[in-house]
């Protein structure tokens, strides 16, 4: 039995005689810890949604993508629908320097799919033979859109598994044919599954060639956006900036005109998702940061009460051969016991709260390994940092005073 | 063993300084038994907690076991403490949260090596002042004769070269009392060297030496010719229970 261990076990002992008072200096650690780890708690769910928002839109930091239309990610007003770039500007991009390569599409309105009897409501996207690489996204049954494909407009289709599900329920759709509004097309695959993405469903969703959507499906000749694949994430910003003039150039958009694309990178969809709860977050971190501090400071005060009322004990162990330090050791680490539970609390209410703020709040939350680690650590920094006067008052206790 | 030499002890509160020991000089050997004695006030505690290596002297020399401990650190007075004194307070100074045998284990706490014997030489030790039927008890469960017996038992579980008792009896009745000093006569039988500090005549002539504090000087330092046998006066007592 190791002496730390038998101070600790001590340390728990006398929390437990002294529970109520164990309580009162426990309970603004359980809220500031319970803050902390609702904090880290949104911060994890936010990286997870962006992460899940941009596997879906298909790019990672090696990549941004180019949409039509104007505004800010997030608030569009109005802008969304007006579809501005063109195959021409999608060419002009491919050939700066630094792009390795260009993904266009262009999404027709949602419509309805049918076959035979049976008809469902779902996004029809045209998209390149690259599309299914560059999103590294491949087909479960069948074949890919390929290049004959494109250059004869050919009026083929690979269907997305819940599509699938929906028309053939079960039977094999290769080969078959669908309507897509009054347009026949005939089912060359079907895409692996992807699942939700956590706002929507990825596998609800067809695809015809590019070229077949520019001049079949819709009246425009515009794309509705462009993936564009980065030789060297480094040079994003820089990149992202001659894109930006040269669209602008192509658009012939004189100074002062707002741009009529948008240039979505990673961090601005960080950004778009960390807004929806950063009130809360600011709330959380006042509150947590408040609470920290009056628990320290109730904790320390409470301690040094317990010194003078048990210093008999500290004289006594003092009697019997404890040093200055033991004596030091014994109080810190009665607070740091006293921290640690609460700590250990905290971190309970916390992953309660943040689950109830998903569940009421819809702010993302996701269980936060770092999270774990602050809150632990944090408290345990409380019960040090406010510890120390308790402690340094029993060590400067004089025996002798202290058993009279 | 014990060497003092002009040992003088000043407090300095307030503002006039107050002298409290004023120049002691006293020569023990191992086993002796000696009683310190005197006045309210006269500095027997001051003395007997200098002598524990609890408080240090003002001014003067003193040598425990050949080696001058009057300025050694702090932390060397306190290995000192655990591995050869033991100390017995009037008011008994247990853990009011820890049952006997943690009470006695306290020493153990700080002796660097916890002994893996250590349980049992608590147990032993509680049953050597005969308290093998109280091992789980608190103090708040024990009577105050009871008590000071298991403070005994702390003071020697280490097996300690003195022990040095502060008023042991003075909260205890006389039959407590009796059973105490009988036990502290034993352990002097043994061997082991006994410091008592009473200002009760009746306890101070169990002891095998007295020595009398009048205003911080030793008035007196005499052997006790014959000195009373505790178990003897035990045996005289009216049986517990009845009363007297
Ligand atoms: N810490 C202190 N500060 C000032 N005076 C003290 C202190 N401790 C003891 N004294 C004084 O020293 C004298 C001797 O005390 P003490 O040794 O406890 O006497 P005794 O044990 O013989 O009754 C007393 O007059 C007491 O008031
Ligand atoms: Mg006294």
């Amino acid at each position: 039995m190791s002496l730390t261990w038998r101070l600790l076990k001590a340390a728990f002992t006398s929390l437990w005689a002294f529970r109520s008072y164990a309580l009162l200096m426990m309970i603004g650690l359980i809220i500031g810890i319970a803050s902390l780890t609702v904090i880290h708690q949104i911060g994890q769910g936010t990286r997870q949604r962006v992460l899940s928002m941009m596997e879906s839109m298909g790019f990672g930091s090696d990549a941004f993508f180019v949409s039509g239309g104007g505004g800010r990610l997030g608030v569009r007003r109005g802008m969304k629908r007006t579809m501005t770039i063109t195959p021409a500007d999608a060419e002009a991009v491919s050939r700066l320097d630094g792009v390795a390569q260009v993904v266009p599409h262009k999404n027709v309105t949602r419509t309805q799919v049918s076959a035979g009897a049976r008809h469902t409501n779902t996004r029809v996207r045209g998209a390149t033979p690259e599309w299914a690489a560059a999103r590294r996204w491949g087909v479960a049954r069948g074949r890919f859109l390929n290049v004959q494909d494109e250059r004869r407009r050919a009026r083929v289709v690979v269907l997305g598994t819940t599509v699938a599900r929906e028309l053939f329920a079960g039977m094999d759709p290769l080969g078959r044919r669908i309507r897509i509004g009054r347009t026949p097309f005939n089912v060359v695959g079907v895409l692996e599954s992807k699942g939700s993405s956590g706002w929507r469903d990825r596998d609800d969703m067809v695809l015809i060639p590019l070229a077949t959507a520019m001049t079949r499906m819709s009246r425009d000749d515009k794309l509705s956006g462009m993936r564009t694949n980065l030789e060297d994430p480094g040079r994003r910003e820089e990149i992202k900036q001659e894109v930006t003039e040269l669209l602008r150039r192509h658009h012939k958009l004189g100074p002062g005109v707002p741009d009529d694309f948008l240039i979505i990178t990673p961090e601005e969809l960080t950004q778009l998702i960390t807004s929806q709860s950063r009130a809360l977050v600011a709330m959380l971190s006042f509150i947590s940061v408040v609470s920290l501090f009056v628990s320290g400071v109730v904790i320390m005060n409470i301690m040094l009460v317990a010194v003078s009322e048990r210093s008999y004990e500290i004289g006594v162990r003092r009697a019997v051969g404890a040093r200055r330090r033991d004596i030091m050791y014994q109080v810190l680490i009665e607070s740091l016991a006293v921290s640690a539970a609460g700590g250990v609390c905290g971190l309970a209410l916390g992953l309660l709260l943040s689950g109830l703020a998903t569940l009421l709040l819809d702010v993302p939350t996701a269980f936060s390994p770092t999270g774990f680690i602050w809150a632990l650590s944090f408290s345990c920094l409380v019960g040090l940092l406010f510890g120390l006067a308790p402690a340094r008052k029993a060590a400067s206790l004089d025996p002798v005073e202290a058993l009279r | 063993m014990i060497q003092l030499h002009n040992i003088t002890k000043t407090y300095h509160r307030g503002k006039l300084p107050t002298p409290v020991l004023l120049g002691i000089d006293l020569k023990m050997e191992a086993g002796e038994f000696l009683s310190i004695m005197g006045p309210s006030g006269s500095g027997k505690s001051t003395l007997l907690h200098i002598l524990g290596l609890l408080d240090r002297p003002s001014g003067g020399s003193y040598r425990l076991d050949g080696s001058e401990v009057s300025s050694i650190s702090d932390d060397d007075l306190a290995r000192l403490r655990n591995a050869k004194l033991g100390f017995v307070f009037q008011a008994f100074h247990l853990l009011p949260r820890a049952n006997a045998l943690a009470n006695v284990l306290l020493p153990f706490t700080y002796a660097g090596q916890f002994p893996p014997d250590a349980q049992e030489r608590a147990r032993q030790a509680l049953s050597r002042v005969g308290l093998e039927h109280r091992l789980h008890h608190r103090p708040g469960e024990m009577s105050g004769g009871e008590c000071q017996r298991v403070a005994l038992a702390r003071a020697l579980v280490n097996d300690p070269e003195v022990i040095l008792a502060d008023e042991p009896t003075g909260n205890l009745d006389q039959r407590s009392s009796l059973e105490v000093m009988s036990l502290l006569q034993g352990l002097n039988a043994e061997g082991r060297t006994i410091l008592l500090v009473t200002h009760d005549n009746a306890v101070g002539c169990m002891a095998r030496r007295v020595l009398r504090l009048v205003y911080g000087r030793v008035c007196s330092d005499e052997k006790v010719a014959n000195p009373t046998q505790a178990l003897q006066q035990l045996a005289t007592l009216p049986p517990p229970g009845v009363q007297g």
